[in-house]
């Protein structure tokens, strides 16, 4: 018997994953182990097999490479692909080697030791350890991880809430999808080891609707944990039965990604953003203390449970510490999932990574932190991938999604494309944001028409401004930025328009 | 036929309304719509009034999740629903081509339902399929890599 593994990742499978699957479904003498994906996607569908010196991989495989890979012919060891052995895998280390849903797999690779860790120590303990550290939430906003759950553990409420925000919307990411496909169980140990910090009794994943395969792993694995007996499977609250975990679905909405929108929506109501304070941690869900965090911010903490704070406060840089998750996508030869320790520059990670520009397309922009990043033109790839040079620069990192345009990009265009999506996204609370979405999307179509008025250039920057200023939150905040920085950078293209 | 859809959104209420009552919380306006559109298809605006009254909230507090929420629809789509991914990573690969593509292919316009009932299109803000994109979500499959040219092709998939 052969075994292979093959990923059963969504983005694998949209690569054809399953066609191979269906083709070899009935070879004798074959066993197909679905593994999570290693985030090489530009290898996908990837097939490996067990051979002495470790796993070998065929890359791009089609249904008639099966017998080469049975023969053993061809191949390469997965420890010599470049794009992998540079990273330094912490939280997707696992990532292509296990089955998601195998607990047995995911305790052999070293899961649930952080939780092992976490029951040895006092809620002070484990927050102490987060302090040591010096972990901020990966969902955007990267406040400390430890101060939010100082703040819900020293609130006195009957009750409290964990949440996992698993509406991952930021165009250009997708690693929690993967995590979630992935290695499920490394989100519940977080979530778990959240819970006891800070006295929790009751989870919930909001999961996006555009995620159905990663919300059906996800309540498979609830299930086995329950069965295992490390979570409650009784109905919340119920005495003795543990952390309850539940997963529920949205209904579209990019808003919802931003905490107090999330809980509206999670309550059931317009996902509408509210104004803080107060902040979740004191009064969120059902007005109880609750700590909203980014599905990949929960799945860090297991690790710094397991090795503890100190050694993954030693990576990184002074204010950014440990590894930081990257999605490379767009016009690049080699589109994946990286994660390295914070510090690089943007033009390391796409010459090193990114491996240079797809065949036949020249660089135009980059744009990191997804639809409210900013556009970096060829001369700033020299910026460091931390918060601090992010921050000075006025971008953000967001939630690491670096997207990469061709010079066959149309900047008018795709500037008008990020108007509209803040108008059609907007959820109507503040004014900046919901009539200056309008107003900015109404400017850029007349400037492509050819209809553009003198000063209509001003006007966008002033409208931007405003809207920087004057929004209730990050995504009236944020919005100017993609548009702006792409006048600032290519700005001929518009101003020839306006003839 | 509207009878049964009448009983269905009745048990689906009655469900809902069990729900929230054992949990002693205000009842989950999005999840309940969800629900009745799973098993209808869609949340017929003339449903408003009842599930308003089940829901015991007003019909503005339930149109205004009906219409806030781009996923939930007043009329149910076509056999299958096409979604075209618009999301940076996705108009990076120069998405324009798939959706031109396929407006040729089906002869109808984002929003636009096959005079056969066959598909309907819409456009959508990522699928998180970036590193394999330009994408297209049929139904809950996401196809990657899509070429433009193979677009017709991968919808023969779908009766």
């Amino acid at each position: 018997m052969t075994r292979l593994y093959l990923s059963n990742d969504t983005s694998a499978r949209a690569a054809g994953a399953d066609r191979l699957a269906k083709a070899w479904a009935h070879t004798p003498g074959l066993e197909l182990i679905r593994t999570s994906s290693r985030g090489a996607f530009f290898l996908e569908p990837l097939v490996e097999r067990d051979m002495p010196g470790g796993r070998v991989a065929w890359s791009n495989v089609t249904p008639d490479d099966l017998p080469r890979i049975l023969a053993g012919s061809g191949g390469a060891p997965v420890s010599q692909i470049p794009f992998l052995s540079r990273q330094t895998r912490v939280t997707f280390a696992n990532f292509g080697v296990t089955q998601p849903l195998s607990l047995d797999e995911y305790s052999a690779c070293g899961g649930t030791k952080g939780l092992e860790r976490a029951r040895q120590l006092s809620p002070g303990a484990m927050i102490e350890e987060l302090k040591v550290s010096r972990l901020r939430g990966r969902g955007g906003a990267a406040f400390p991880v430890w101060n939010k759950w100082q703040i819900a553990r020293e609130t006195a409420s009957d009750r409290k809430y964990v949440v996992a925000n698993a509406d991952e919307g930021d165009a250009g990411t997708y690693c929690d999808r993967m995590i979630m496909e992935g290695e499920p169980f490394r989100l519940i140990e977080g979530m778990l080891i959240c819970a006891r910090a800070i006295g929790a009794d009751t989870g919930y994943i909001y999961c996006r609707k555009e995620y159905p395969a990663a919300a059906g792993t996800l309540r498979a694995a609830i299930e086995r944990a329950e069965r295992a007996g490390l979570l409650g499977s009784g109905p919340p609250g119920s005495h003795g039965t543990g952390f309850h975990l539940e997963v529920l679905v949205g209904a579209g909405s990019y808003v919802v990604g931003e905490e107090t929108a999330l809980l509206e929506s999670l309550e059931g109501r317009r996902g509408v953003v509210q104004a803080r304070p107060p902040y979740p941690a004191v009064s969120g869900l059902y007005g109880r203390p609750t700590i909203v965090s980014n599905v990949l911010t929960f799945a860090i903490v297991p690790s710094i449970l397991a090795r503890g704070g100190e050694w993954y406060a030693s990576m990184g840089t002074e204010r950014s510490r440990g590894t930081v998750v990257l999605q490379i996508g767009g016009r690049v030869k080699q589109p994946g999932l990286v994660e390295i320790p914070f510090g690089a520059t943007l033009e390391e990670v796409l010459e090193r990574f990114g491996g240079g520009m797809a065949p036949g397309a020249r660089f135009k922009a980059v744009q990191v932190g997804g639809p409210l990043g900013s556009l970096f033109p060829a001369s700033r790839l020299g910026i460091r991938i931390c918060y601090d040079a992010f921050a000075e620069a006025g971008a953000i990192l967001g939630h690491g999604g670096i997207v990469v345009y061709d010079d066959e990009t149309d900047m008018v265009e795709l500037a008008r494309h990020f108007m509209a999506f803040t108008a059609d996204e907007s959820c109507g609370k503040c004014t900046p944001c919901r009539i200056g979405s309008v107003r900015g999307r109404e400017i850029l179509e007349r400037i492509q028409v050819g209809r553009g008025r003198p000063g209509d250039l001003d006007l966008l920057a002033d409208l931007g401004e405003t809207m920087k200023t004057a929004s209730l939150c990050a995504f009236g905040g944020r919005a100017p930025y993609p548009v702006l920085t792409a006048i600032e950078h290519f700005g001929e293209e518009f101003r020839r328009l306006m003839k | 036929m509207v009878e049964e859809g009448l009983s269905a959104l009745a048990a689906i209420l009655e469900r809902c309304r069990l729900n929230h009552t054992t949990q002693s919380r205000p009842p989950n306006i999005l999840q309940s719509l969800l629900a009745i559109q799973k098993a209808l298809g869609s949340v017929p605006l003339h449903a408003v009034g009842e599930i308003a009254h089940a829901l015991e909230v007003t019909e503005a507090d339930v149109a205004g999740v009906l219409s806030y929420y781009p996923e939930l629809r007043t009329r149910p789509p076509g056999r299958h629903l096409i979604r075209i991914c618009i999301g940076e990573s996705c108009v990076a690969n120069h998405c324009d081509r798939v959706l031109a593509a396929l407006r040729d292919a089906l002869n109808i316009d984002v929003g636009e339902t096959t005079m056969d009932g066959r598909f309907t299109v819409q456009r959508i803000y990522c699928v998180g399929n970036c590193a394999v994109g330009p994408s297209l979500m049929v139904d809950d499959d996401v196809h990657g890599r899509v070429a433009p040219q193979k677009v017709g092709e991968l919808l023969n998939e779908y009766e």
